[in-house]
Protein backbone atom coordinates (compact mmCIF):
# COMPACT_ATOMS: atom_id res chain seq x y z
CA UNK A 1 0.00 0.00 0.00
CA UNK A 2 1.58 3.29 -0.97
CA UNK A 3 -0.16 6.55 0.88
CA UNK A 4 1.25 10.52 -0.04
CA UNK A 5 4.04 8.38 -2.24
CA UNK A 6 5.30 6.90 0.80
CA UNK A 7 5.37 2.50 0.92
CA UNK A 8 5.77 0.67 4.81
CA UNK A 9 9.03 -0.43 3.08
CA UNK A 10 10.59 3.36 3.62
CA UNK A 11 10.34 3.67 7.57
CA UNK A 12 11.47 1.79 10.54
CA UNK A 13 8.68 3.57 12.10
CA UNK A 14 6.63 0.99 13.65
CA UNK A 15 3.28 2.56 13.54
CA UNK A 16 3.58 3.95 10.27
CA UNK A 17 4.39 0.70 9.24
CA UNK A 18 1.80 -0.87 10.33
CA UNK A 19 -0.80 1.99 9.44
CA UNK A 20 0.42 1.81 5.39
CA UNK A 21 -0.14 -1.93 5.30
CA UNK A 22 -3.91 -1.40 5.42
CA UNK A 23 -6.75 -3.37 7.10
CA UNK A 24 -6.23 -6.91 6.45
CA UNK A 25 -9.71 -7.95 8.67
CA UNK A 26 -12.52 -9.86 7.28
CA UNK A 27 -15.81 -8.78 8.04
CA UNK A 28 -16.93 -11.99 9.32
CA UNK A 29 -19.27 -12.74 10.67
CA UNK A 30 -21.38 -10.00 9.24
CA UNK A 31 -19.79 -11.54 5.65
CA UNK A 32 -19.32 -14.68 4.19
CA UNK A 33 -15.80 -16.37 5.38
CA UNK A 34 -13.11 -15.74 2.72
CA UNK A 35 -11.55 -19.27 3.53
CA UNK A 36 -12.81 -21.90 5.41
CA UNK A 37 -11.13 -25.07 5.37
CA UNK A 38 -12.40 -28.39 4.15
CA UNK A 39 -11.95 -29.99 7.11
CA UNK A 40 -13.50 -29.39 9.35
CA UNK A 41 -17.14 -28.16 8.11
CA UNK A 42 -20.25 -29.28 8.65
CA UNK A 43 -20.24 -32.88 6.68
CA UNK A 44 -22.94 -33.88 4.06
CA UNK A 45 -23.95 -37.39 3.01
CA UNK A 46 -25.82 -40.83 4.42
CA UNK A 47 -25.27 -44.64 4.72
CA UNK A 48 -22.91 -46.16 7.21
CA UNK A 49 -19.30 -46.00 7.68
CA UNK A 50 -16.81 -47.33 10.03
CA UNK A 51 -16.88 -44.06 12.20
CA UNK A 52 -13.39 -44.48 15.14
CA UNK A 53 -15.54 -42.01 17.59
CA UNK A 54 -19.19 -43.41 16.24
CA UNK A 55 -19.85 -39.82 15.31
CA UNK A 56 -21.74 -41.69 12.18
CA UNK A 57 -24.55 -43.82 13.41
CA UNK A 58 -27.74 -45.33 11.73
CA UNK A 59 -27.07 -42.49 8.93
CA UNK A 60 -27.43 -39.13 11.34
CA UNK A 61 -23.73 -37.37 11.92
CA UNK A 62 -22.99 -35.82 15.31
CA UNK A 63 -20.42 -32.82 15.07
CA UNK A 64 -19.79 -33.11 18.41
CA UNK A 65 -17.71 -36.45 18.69
CA UNK A 66 -16.52 -35.82 14.78
CA UNK A 67 -12.38 -35.78 14.55
CA UNK A 68 -12.79 -35.17 10.73
CA UNK A 69 -10.55 -38.01 10.00
CA UNK A 70 -12.42 -38.43 6.56
CA UNK A 71 -12.57 -42.11 7.07
CA UNK A 72 -16.13 -41.43 5.94
CA UNK A 73 -15.12 -40.16 2.32
CA UNK A 74 -16.69 -40.35 0.15
CA UNK A 75 -20.08 -41.59 1.62
CA UNK A 76 -19.68 -38.23 3.61
CA UNK A 77 -18.28 -35.12 2.02
CA UNK A 78 -17.60 -31.57 3.55
CA UNK A 79 -19.46 -28.59 2.34
CA UNK A 80 -16.92 -25.84 4.20
CA UNK A 81 -19.48 -25.02 6.23
CA UNK A 82 -18.34 -23.19 9.72
CA UNK A 83 -21.18 -23.47 12.05
CA UNK A 84 -20.40 -26.10 13.69
CA UNK A 85 -21.03 -25.51 17.36
CA UNK A 86 -23.92 -25.15 19.94
CA UNK A 87 -25.06 -22.30 21.93
CA UNK A 88 -26.78 -23.64 24.88
CA UNK A 89 -27.76 -20.71 26.95
CA UNK A 90 -27.62 -17.18 25.23
CA UNK A 91 -27.49 -14.39 27.77
CA UNK A 92 -27.41 -10.49 27.29
CA UNK A 93 -25.10 -10.01 30.14
CA UNK A 94 -21.86 -10.36 28.18
CA UNK A 95 -23.57 -8.26 25.66
CA UNK A 96 -21.31 -5.21 25.69
CA UNK A 97 -18.18 -7.25 25.77
CA UNK A 98 -16.19 -10.38 26.84
CA UNK A 99 -13.03 -11.26 28.64
CA UNK A 100 -12.01 -15.49 27.89
CA UNK A 101 -9.59 -17.33 29.89
CA UNK A 102 -8.46 -20.14 28.76
CA UNK A 103 -7.30 -23.48 30.42
CA UNK A 104 -5.61 -26.18 28.47
CA UNK A 105 -6.63 -29.81 30.51
CA UNK A 106 -4.73 -31.76 27.98
CA UNK A 107 -4.87 -30.35 24.51
CA UNK A 108 -2.33 -31.31 21.01
CA UNK A 109 -2.15 -27.90 21.13
CA UNK A 110 -4.13 -27.22 17.91
CA UNK A 111 -7.59 -25.73 19.86
CA UNK A 112 -4.36 -23.46 21.70
CA UNK A 113 -3.40 -22.03 18.62
CA UNK A 114 -6.56 -22.01 16.72
CA UNK A 115 -8.11 -19.91 19.83
CA UNK A 116 -5.32 -17.30 19.49
CA UNK A 117 -5.42 -16.97 15.94
CA UNK A 118 -9.26 -14.70 16.21
CA UNK A 119 -7.33 -12.44 18.05
CA UNK A 120 -4.89 -12.40 14.82
CA UNK A 121 -5.21 -9.65 11.86
CA UNK A 122 -7.19 -11.64 9.87
CA UNK A 123 -10.13 -12.22 12.27
CA UNK A 124 -9.40 -9.57 15.27
CA UNK A 125 -11.93 -10.81 18.02
CA UNK A 126 -11.17 -7.39 19.60
CA UNK A 127 -13.35 -4.88 16.81
CA UNK A 128 -16.25 -7.65 18.50
CA UNK A 129 -15.54 -7.08 22.19
CA UNK A 130 -14.09 -10.45 22.59
CA UNK A 131 -10.62 -10.08 24.76
CA UNK A 132 -8.47 -12.46 26.29
CA UNK A 133 -7.46 -12.21 30.09
CA UNK A 134 -4.57 -12.82 32.13
CA UNK A 135 -6.29 -14.16 35.15
CA UNK A 136 -10.18 -16.38 35.50
CA UNK A 137 -10.89 -13.04 38.25
CA UNK A 138 -11.04 -10.67 34.85
CA UNK A 139 -13.02 -13.48 32.56
CA UNK A 140 -16.49 -13.61 32.04
CA UNK A 141 -15.89 -17.32 30.01
CA UNK A 142 -13.93 -20.33 30.60
CA UNK A 143 -13.05 -21.65 27.49
CA UNK A 144 -11.77 -25.36 27.99
CA UNK A 145 -9.60 -27.37 25.53
CA UNK A 146 -8.28 -30.91 25.21
CA UNK A 147 -9.23 -34.04 27.66
CA UNK A 148 -8.96 -33.84 30.97
CA UNK A 149 -5.96 -35.02 32.71
CA UNK A 150 -5.66 -36.16 36.63
CA UNK A 151 -3.45 -33.38 37.78
CA UNK A 152 -5.33 -30.32 35.52
CA UNK A 153 -8.19 -30.87 37.99
CA UNK A 154 -7.39 -28.91 40.64
CA UNK A 155 -6.40 -25.92 38.43
CA UNK A 156 -9.53 -26.25 36.56
CA UNK A 157 -11.85 -26.16 39.69
CA UNK A 158 -9.86 -23.20 40.68
CA UNK A 159 -9.93 -21.18 37.71
CA UNK A 160 -13.99 -21.48 37.80
CA UNK A 161 -13.87 -20.74 41.64
CA UNK A 162 -11.32 -17.66 41.31
CA UNK A 163 -14.30 -16.31 38.09
CA UNK A 164 -17.14 -13.84 39.40
CA UNK A 165 -20.68 -14.20 38.36
CA UNK A 166 -21.95 -14.25 35.75
CA UNK A 167 -19.97 -16.78 33.91
CA UNK A 168 -20.02 -19.04 31.20
CA UNK A 169 -18.10 -22.19 30.15
CA UNK A 170 -16.86 -22.62 26.51
CA UNK A 171 -15.86 -26.60 25.61
CA UNK A 172 -13.59 -25.55 22.70
CA UNK A 173 -12.60 -28.96 20.32
CA UNK A 174 -13.74 -32.32 20.37
CA UNK A 175 -11.12 -33.66 22.88
CA UNK A 176 -13.09 -31.20 25.75
CA UNK A 177 -16.35 -32.46 24.63
CA UNK A 178 -16.27 -35.83 24.01
CA UNK A 179 -12.91 -36.73 24.52
CA UNK A 180 -12.56 -37.69 20.69
CA UNK A 181 -10.05 -40.57 20.58
CA UNK A 182 -7.53 -39.24 22.74
CA UNK A 183 -9.08 -39.38 26.30
CA UNK A 184 -12.49 -38.40 28.40
CA UNK A 185 -14.00 -35.44 27.52
CA UNK A 186 -13.89 -32.18 30.51
CA UNK A 187 -17.30 -31.84 31.70
CA UNK A 188 -20.52 -32.77 30.42
CA UNK A 189 -21.72 -31.38 27.20
CA UNK A 190 -24.88 -29.86 29.39
CA UNK A 191 -22.88 -28.09 31.70
CA UNK A 192 -21.31 -25.72 28.80
CA UNK A 193 -23.02 -22.61 27.74
CA UNK A 194 -20.99 -23.04 24.18
CA UNK A 195 -19.70 -26.06 22.26
CA UNK A 196 -17.25 -25.69 20.03
CA UNK A 197 -17.03 -28.64 17.71
CA UNK A 198 -13.95 -29.32 15.58
CA UNK A 199 -10.61 -31.25 15.54
CA UNK A 200 -9.65 -28.06 16.24
CA UNK A 201 -12.52 -25.90 15.47
CA UNK A 202 -11.14 -23.49 12.88
CA UNK A 203 -11.24 -19.54 13.93
CA UNK A 204 -14.38 -19.01 11.65
CA UNK A 205 -16.07 -21.42 14.07
CA UNK A 206 -14.70 -20.04 17.65
CA UNK A 207 -15.44 -16.65 16.12
CA UNK A 208 -19.16 -16.94 15.55
CA UNK A 209 -19.21 -18.98 18.40
CA UNK A 210 -18.55 -16.53 20.72
CA UNK A 211 -20.19 -13.88 19.18
CA UNK A 212 -23.39 -15.66 19.09
CA UNK A 213 -22.66 -16.37 22.93
CA UNK A 214 -22.44 -12.58 23.37
CA UNK A 215 -25.88 -12.34 21.70
CA UNK A 216 -25.01 -11.58 18.86
CA UNK A 217 -26.99 -12.57 16.11
CA UNK A 218 -26.43 -14.43 12.33
CA UNK B 1 11.18 -16.44 70.53
CA UNK B 2 8.00 -13.27 70.92
CA UNK B 3 6.80 -12.75 67.85
CA UNK B 4 8.63 -9.19 66.94
CA UNK B 5 12.06 -11.98 67.15
CA UNK B 6 10.92 -14.35 64.96
CA UNK B 7 9.67 -12.10 62.47
CA UNK B 8 13.16 -10.42 62.54
CA UNK B 9 14.79 -13.48 62.34
CA UNK B 10 12.46 -14.38 59.13
CA UNK B 11 13.18 -11.02 57.41
CA UNK B 12 17.36 -11.68 58.14
CA UNK B 13 16.58 -15.40 56.43
CA UNK B 14 15.05 -13.83 53.30
CA UNK B 15 17.58 -11.63 52.98
CA UNK B 16 20.09 -13.96 52.54
CA UNK B 17 17.60 -17.17 51.51
CA UNK B 18 16.97 -17.80 48.01
CA UNK B 19 13.00 -16.95 47.48
CA UNK B 20 10.86 -19.31 45.48
CA UNK B 21 7.92 -18.91 43.80
CA UNK B 22 5.56 -20.55 41.12
CA UNK B 23 4.40 -19.64 37.64
CA UNK B 24 1.69 -21.75 36.10
CA UNK B 25 0.21 -23.89 35.49
CA UNK B 26 -2.61 -21.83 33.93
CA UNK B 27 -1.45 -18.61 33.38
CA UNK B 28 -2.09 -15.46 30.69
CA UNK B 29 1.26 -15.40 29.06
CA UNK B 30 1.57 -19.44 28.86
CA UNK B 31 -0.28 -21.11 25.83
CA UNK B 32 -0.08 -24.61 26.79
CA UNK B 33 -0.30 -25.79 30.61
CA UNK B 34 3.05 -26.09 32.78
CA UNK B 35 4.12 -25.36 36.21
CA UNK B 36 8.11 -23.86 37.10
CA UNK B 37 9.17 -22.92 40.18
CA UNK B 38 11.34 -20.01 40.07
CA UNK B 39 14.23 -19.78 42.53
CA UNK B 40 15.80 -16.06 43.08
CA UNK B 41 17.90 -14.13 45.34
CA UNK B 42 16.39 -11.22 44.17
CA UNK B 43 16.68 -10.75 41.20
CA UNK B 44 18.42 -13.17 38.70
CA UNK B 45 16.93 -16.16 38.39
CA UNK B 46 19.66 -18.91 40.39
CA UNK B 47 17.33 -21.69 39.12
CA UNK B 48 14.50 -22.96 37.83
CA UNK B 49 12.29 -25.96 37.95
CA UNK B 50 9.57 -27.17 35.25
CA UNK B 51 6.98 -29.34 35.72
CA UNK B 52 5.32 -30.76 32.31
CA UNK B 53 3.36 -33.04 33.41
CA UNK B 54 -0.04 -31.26 34.40
CA UNK B 55 -1.65 -31.62 30.49
CA UNK B 56 0.34 -34.97 30.04
CA UNK B 57 -2.21 -37.74 28.20
CA UNK B 58 -1.85 -41.27 28.66
CA UNK B 59 -2.34 -42.88 25.34
CA UNK B 60 -3.33 -46.77 24.63
CA UNK B 61 -1.64 -47.09 21.16
CA UNK B 62 -0.61 -51.02 21.84
CA UNK B 63 -2.64 -53.37 20.35
CA UNK B 64 -4.41 -50.69 17.56
CA UNK B 65 -3.65 -51.27 13.64
CA UNK B 66 -1.51 -49.08 12.15
CA UNK B 67 -4.42 -46.79 10.63
CA UNK B 68 -5.52 -46.97 14.61
CA UNK B 69 -2.99 -45.65 16.04
CA UNK B 70 -2.02 -42.95 13.16
CA UNK B 71 -5.48 -41.20 14.33
CA UNK B 72 -3.71 -40.58 17.71
CA UNK B 73 0.25 -40.07 16.87
CA UNK B 74 -1.01 -37.09 14.60
CA UNK B 75 -2.63 -35.67 17.69
CA UNK B 76 0.60 -35.90 20.00
CA UNK B 77 1.55 -32.50 18.90
CA UNK B 78 -0.82 -30.84 16.82
CA UNK B 79 1.11 -28.31 15.69
CA UNK B 80 3.71 -30.29 14.28
CA UNK B 81 1.62 -33.41 13.20
CA UNK B 82 2.78 -33.61 10.26
CA UNK B 83 6.41 -34.46 11.10
CA UNK B 84 4.37 -37.31 14.09
CA UNK B 85 2.74 -38.48 11.21
CA UNK B 86 5.33 -38.80 8.27
CA UNK B 87 7.86 -40.15 11.61
CA UNK B 88 5.55 -42.93 12.82
CA UNK B 89 4.78 -44.12 8.94
CA UNK B 90 8.74 -43.75 7.60
CA UNK B 91 9.12 -46.32 10.79
CA UNK B 92 5.90 -48.29 10.13
CA UNK B 93 7.31 -48.56 6.60
CA UNK B 94 10.81 -49.60 7.71
CA UNK B 95 10.03 -51.70 9.87
CA UNK B 96 7.40 -53.95 7.05
CA UNK B 97 10.07 -53.62 4.29
CA UNK B 98 7.83 -51.04 2.18
CA UNK B 99 9.89 -49.08 -1.00
CA UNK B 100 7.53 -45.49 -0.73
CA UNK B 101 8.19 -44.10 -4.31
CA UNK B 102 9.96 -40.71 -4.79
CA UNK B 103 7.10 -38.63 -5.26
CA UNK B 104 5.91 -39.65 -2.27
CA UNK B 105 9.05 -39.12 -0.50
CA UNK B 106 8.56 -34.98 -2.04
CA UNK B 107 5.45 -34.50 -0.67
CA UNK B 108 6.40 -35.18 2.94
CA UNK B 109 9.21 -33.11 2.27
CA UNK B 110 7.13 -30.70 1.29
CA UNK B 111 4.82 -30.63 4.18
CA UNK B 112 7.49 -30.69 6.65
CA UNK B 113 8.97 -27.89 5.08
CA UNK B 114 5.65 -26.21 4.90
CA UNK B 115 4.96 -26.95 8.83
CA UNK B 116 8.29 -25.93 9.66
CA UNK B 117 7.91 -22.33 8.05
CA UNK B 118 4.29 -21.60 10.31
CA UNK B 119 6.34 -22.67 13.19
CA UNK B 120 9.02 -20.80 13.09
CA UNK B 121 6.71 -18.04 12.30
CA UNK B 122 5.41 -18.68 15.52
CA UNK B 123 8.43 -18.82 17.29
CA UNK B 124 8.99 -15.25 15.92
CA UNK B 125 6.00 -13.63 16.45
CA UNK B 126 5.96 -15.30 20.32
CA UNK B 127 9.74 -13.79 20.99
CA UNK B 128 8.20 -10.31 19.63
CA UNK B 129 4.76 -10.02 22.03
CA UNK B 130 7.26 -9.95 25.71
CA UNK B 131 9.18 -7.20 23.62
CA UNK B 132 6.16 -4.98 23.37
CA UNK B 133 6.32 -5.48 19.66
CA UNK B 134 2.81 -5.01 18.75
CA UNK B 135 3.07 -4.39 14.87
CA UNK B 136 6.08 -7.13 13.94
CA UNK B 137 4.18 -9.43 15.80
CA UNK B 138 0.90 -9.06 14.57
CA UNK B 139 2.46 -8.74 10.98
CA UNK B 140 4.18 -12.16 11.13
CA UNK B 141 1.20 -13.89 12.98
CA UNK B 142 -0.76 -12.48 9.88
CA UNK B 143 1.93 -14.38 7.64
CA UNK B 144 1.66 -17.48 10.08
CA UNK B 145 -2.49 -17.46 9.63
CA UNK B 146 -1.72 -17.13 5.33
CA UNK B 147 0.82 -20.18 5.75
CA UNK B 148 -2.06 -22.13 7.91
CA UNK B 149 -4.85 -21.44 4.94
CA UNK B 150 -2.03 -22.03 1.88
CA UNK B 151 -1.66 -25.49 4.56
CA UNK B 152 -5.27 -25.81 4.54
CA UNK B 153 -5.73 -25.69 0.56
CA UNK B 154 -2.61 -27.82 -0.09
CA UNK B 155 -3.77 -30.88 2.26
CA UNK B 156 -7.90 -29.88 3.38
CA UNK B 157 -7.23 -29.35 6.76
CA UNK B 158 -5.22 -26.55 8.52
CA UNK B 159 -2.74 -28.86 10.94
CA UNK B 160 -2.52 -31.67 8.07
CA UNK B 161 -4.68 -34.28 9.94
CA UNK B 162 -5.87 -36.99 7.87
CA UNK B 163 -3.31 -36.11 4.93
CA UNK B 164 -0.61 -38.97 5.42
CA UNK B 165 -2.39 -42.36 5.51
CA UNK B 166 -0.17 -45.81 4.90
CA UNK B 167 -0.65 -45.97 0.70
CA UNK B 168 -1.79 -42.57 0.59
CA UNK B 169 -0.97 -38.87 0.78
CA UNK B 170 -3.88 -36.60 0.19
CA UNK B 171 -2.36 -33.27 -1.37
CA UNK B 172 -2.74 -30.87 -4.14
CA UNK B 173 -0.07 -28.72 -5.25
CA UNK B 174 -1.48 -26.81 -7.54
CA UNK B 175 -0.57 -22.99 -7.71
CA UNK B 176 1.70 -23.83 -4.47
CA UNK B 177 4.68 -22.07 -6.07
CA UNK B 178 3.34 -18.82 -6.60
CA UNK B 179 1.23 -18.87 -2.86
CA UNK B 180 3.72 -19.52 -1.25
CA UNK B 181 5.84 -16.82 -2.99
CA UNK B 182 3.42 -14.40 -1.54
CA UNK B 183 2.61 -15.16 1.67
CA UNK B 184 6.23 -14.74 2.10
CA UNK B 185 6.52 -11.53 0.03
CA UNK B 186 6.79 -9.38 3.18
CA UNK B 187 8.71 -11.48 5.16
CA UNK B 188 12.32 -10.58 4.83
CA UNK B 189 10.99 -6.93 5.18
CA UNK B 190 9.53 -7.49 8.14
CA UNK B 191 12.88 -9.00 9.67
CA UNK B 192 15.21 -6.55 8.28
CA UNK B 193 12.71 -4.01 10.24
CA UNK B 194 13.21 -6.14 13.59
CA UNK B 195 16.89 -6.57 13.26
CA UNK B 196 17.19 -2.96 12.80
CA UNK B 197 16.06 -2.29 16.50
CA UNK B 198 18.29 -2.13 19.34
CA UNK B 199 15.39 -1.77 21.55
CA UNK B 200 14.24 -5.85 20.20
CA UNK B 201 18.00 -7.24 19.80
CA UNK B 202 19.06 -6.16 23.05
CA UNK B 203 16.52 -8.18 24.61
CA UNK B 204 17.73 -11.17 23.19
CA UNK B 205 21.30 -11.16 22.89
CA UNK B 206 23.14 -13.14 25.85
CA UNK B 207 20.18 -14.17 27.20
CA UNK B 208 19.43 -17.99 27.76
CA UNK B 209 23.23 -18.64 26.65
CA UNK B 210 24.05 -22.63 26.35
CA UNK B 211 26.42 -24.77 24.76
CA UNK B 212 26.09 -28.47 25.64
CA UNK B 213 26.56 -31.49 23.06
CA UNK B 214 23.31 -32.95 24.00
CA UNK B 215 21.51 -30.23 21.83
CA UNK B 216 19.19 -30.81 19.11
CA UNK B 217 17.49 -28.59 16.45
CA UNK B 218 17.34 -25.00 16.05
CA UNK B 219 18.78 -24.75 19.05
CA UNK B 220 22.25 -26.95 18.87
CA UNK B 221 22.70 -25.20 15.28
CA UNK B 222 21.93 -21.21 17.12
CA UNK B 223 25.04 -22.61 19.25
CA UNK B 224 27.40 -24.14 16.77
CA UNK B 225 26.38 -27.42 16.48
CA UNK B 226 25.54 -28.86 12.60
CA UNK B 227 22.81 -31.45 13.92
CA UNK B 228 20.05 -31.72 11.37
CA UNK B 229 18.34 -34.60 10.54
CA UNK B 230 17.33 -33.40 7.00
CA UNK B 231 21.22 -33.78 6.57
CA UNK B 232 22.45 -36.71 8.40
CA UNK B 233 19.33 -39.12 8.55
CA UNK B 234 18.44 -41.55 5.65
CA UNK B 235 14.40 -41.45 6.56
CA UNK B 236 14.03 -38.51 4.12
CA UNK B 237 16.39 -37.91 1.15
CA UNK B 238 16.70 -34.38 0.91
CA UNK B 239 20.05 -34.28 -1.65
CA UNK B 240 17.99 -33.25 -4.53
CA UNK B 241 16.55 -30.49 -2.53
CA UNK B 242 18.12 -27.14 -2.16
CA UNK B 243 19.29 -27.38 1.66
CA UNK B 244 21.54 -25.34 3.31
CA UNK B 245 22.46 -25.88 7.21
CA UNK B 246 21.66 -22.58 9.03
CA UNK B 247 24.74 -22.32 11.74
CA UNK B 248 25.31 -19.54 14.09
CA UNK B 249 27.80 -19.72 17.11
CA UNK B 250 26.18 -16.77 19.85
CA UNK B 251 24.16 -19.70 21.80
CA UNK B 252 21.81 -17.12 22.85
CA UNK B 253 18.04 -16.45 22.12
CA UNK B 254 19.15 -14.16 19.62
CA UNK B 255 20.83 -17.08 18.02
CA UNK B 256 18.13 -19.35 17.88
CA UNK B 257 15.99 -16.41 16.50
CA UNK B 258 18.21 -16.03 14.02
CA UNK B 259 18.30 -19.72 13.09
CA UNK B 260 14.94 -20.10 12.49
CA UNK B 261 14.40 -16.71 10.87
CA UNK B 262 17.28 -17.68 8.44
CA UNK B 263 15.52 -21.29 7.74
CA UNK B 264 12.18 -19.58 6.57
CA UNK B 265 13.62 -19.21 3.07
CA UNK B 266 15.46 -22.00 3.06
CA UNK B 267 12.37 -23.91 3.64
CA UNK B 268 10.64 -22.08 0.91
CA UNK B 269 12.80 -22.65 -2.05
CA UNK B 270 12.63 -26.57 -0.48
CA UNK B 271 8.98 -26.57 -0.90
CA UNK B 272 9.61 -24.66 -4.22
CA UNK B 273 11.74 -27.36 -5.79
CA UNK B 274 9.99 -30.86 -4.30
CA UNK B 275 6.28 -29.26 -5.69
CA UNK B 276 8.07 -29.75 -8.70
CA UNK B 277 8.30 -33.09 -8.67
CA UNK B 278 4.92 -34.32 -7.75
CA UNK B 279 1.45 -35.23 -8.44
CA UNK B 280 -1.94 -34.43 -6.59
CA UNK B 281 -3.52 -37.09 -4.01
CA UNK B 282 -0.57 -39.73 -4.65
CA UNK B 283 -1.53 -43.52 -4.52
CA UNK B 284 0.78 -45.99 -3.78
CA UNK B 285 -0.80 -49.86 -2.87
CA UNK B 286 1.23 -51.80 -0.71
CA UNK B 287 0.02 -54.58 1.93
CA UNK B 288 0.54 -52.84 5.92
CA UNK B 289 0.22 -56.29 7.67
CA UNK B 290 3.58 -57.67 7.95
CA UNK B 291 5.44 -57.79 11.06
CA UNK B 292 8.78 -56.22 11.81
CA UNK B 293 10.92 -53.30 13.70
CA UNK B 294 11.55 -50.06 12.30
CA UNK B 295 13.02 -46.33 13.10
CA UNK B 296 12.84 -43.22 12.01
CA UNK B 297 14.70 -40.19 12.22
CA UNK B 298 13.53 -36.65 10.79
CA UNK B 299 13.69 -33.30 11.82
CA UNK B 300 10.70 -31.74 13.70
CA UNK B 301 10.20 -28.08 13.52
CA UNK B 302 11.70 -28.72 17.32
CA UNK B 303 14.73 -30.61 16.53
CA UNK B 304 15.24 -34.53 16.23
CA UNK B 305 12.34 -36.73 16.18
CA UNK B 306 13.15 -40.50 16.44
CA UNK B 307 10.18 -43.26 16.19
CA UNK B 308 10.85 -47.32 17.21
CA UNK B 309 7.49 -48.99 16.23
CA UNK B 310 7.29 -52.77 16.44
CA UNK B 311 4.68 -54.24 14.13
CA UNK B 312 2.63 -57.78 14.52
CA UNK B 313 0.77 -58.76 11.75
CA UNK B 314 -0.34 -55.01 10.70
CA UNK B 315 -0.97 -54.28 14.52
CA UNK B 316 1.30 -51.95 16.47
CA UNK B 317 2.66 -54.10 19.28
CA UNK B 318 4.43 -51.40 20.90
CA UNK B 319 5.77 -47.90 19.94
CA UNK B 320 8.47 -45.33 21.75
CA UNK B 321 9.23 -41.68 20.28
CA UNK B 322 11.61 -39.07 21.64
CA UNK B 323 9.93 -35.44 22.18
CA UNK B 324 12.21 -32.89 20.82
CA UNK B 325 10.22 -30.76 23.36
CA UNK B 326 11.94 -32.77 26.31
CA UNK B 327 15.13 -32.16 25.56
CA UNK B 328 14.92 -28.42 24.94
CA UNK B 329 12.95 -28.36 28.73
CA UNK B 330 16.36 -29.29 30.29
CA UNK B 331 18.52 -26.97 27.62
CA UNK B 332 15.67 -24.07 29.09
CA UNK B 333 16.45 -25.20 32.87
CA UNK B 334 20.36 -25.03 32.13
CA UNK B 335 20.39 -21.89 30.56
CA UNK B 336 18.16 -19.57 32.94
CA UNK B 337 20.14 -19.37 35.95
CA UNK B 338 21.76 -16.16 35.71
CA UNK B 339 19.27 -14.24 33.77
CA UNK B 340 16.95 -12.36 35.64
CA UNK B 341 12.91 -12.63 35.42
CA UNK B 342 11.99 -10.60 32.76
CA UNK B 343 14.48 -12.75 30.49
CA UNK B 344 12.29 -15.58 30.75
CA UNK B 345 9.67 -15.18 27.98
CA UNK B 346 12.03 -14.46 25.87
CA UNK B 347 14.18 -17.55 26.74
CA UNK B 348 11.40 -19.88 27.16
CA UNK B 349 9.98 -19.06 23.90
CA UNK B 350 13.12 -19.15 21.75
CA UNK B 351 13.46 -22.90 22.23
CA UNK B 352 9.97 -23.83 20.54
CA UNK B 353 8.83 -25.90 23.42
CA UNK B 354 5.53 -27.69 22.62
CA UNK B 355 3.96 -29.17 26.29
CA UNK B 356 1.75 -31.95 24.50
CA UNK B 357 4.43 -34.03 23.07
CA UNK B 358 4.73 -34.95 27.37
CA UNK B 359 2.99 -38.05 27.00
CA UNK B 360 2.59 -41.18 28.58
CA UNK B 361 2.68 -44.23 25.54
CA UNK B 362 1.07 -47.53 26.74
Amino acid sequence: MVVGGCSYKMTKNWFLRGTLKGIKTEKFPAADPLNPPLWPSRLNGSGDVQCPTDAIKDGIWDEQRCIFCRRCLPNYKPTEEQDIFTVRENTNEFRKSLNIYFVDTGSCGSCNTELSTIFSPRYDANRLSIFAVNTPRHADVLVLMGVLTEMMKEPLYKALEAMPEPKAIVLLGTCSITGGIMGKGVLLPEDANLILAGCPPSPYTILEGLERLKGGKK
Amino acid sequence: MDDDHRREKENKNLLHDHMKFHYGPTAGGLLESVSMEFSTPGEKISSVSVNPAFKMRELSISGKSINDALLMVERINGYHSASFQIGFLTAVEKALNINVPDDIMNARILQLELERIRSNLNVMERLCLPAGFGVPANQLSFLKEETSRLIGNVSGHRYFFGTNLPGLCRISVRSLNDRIKEVLYDYEDILDALLSSKIFVNRLQKNGFIKDERMIGPAARASGFPIDARADSNSLDYSNCPFSLTLRDEGDSFARFMVRAEEIPVSRDIIISSSQKIRNNLIYEEEYNGSGNGISRIESPSGDLFFMVSIEDGIVKSLEFSSPSIVNIGLFKKSMPGNVFTDFHFNWESFGIWLSEVVHIK
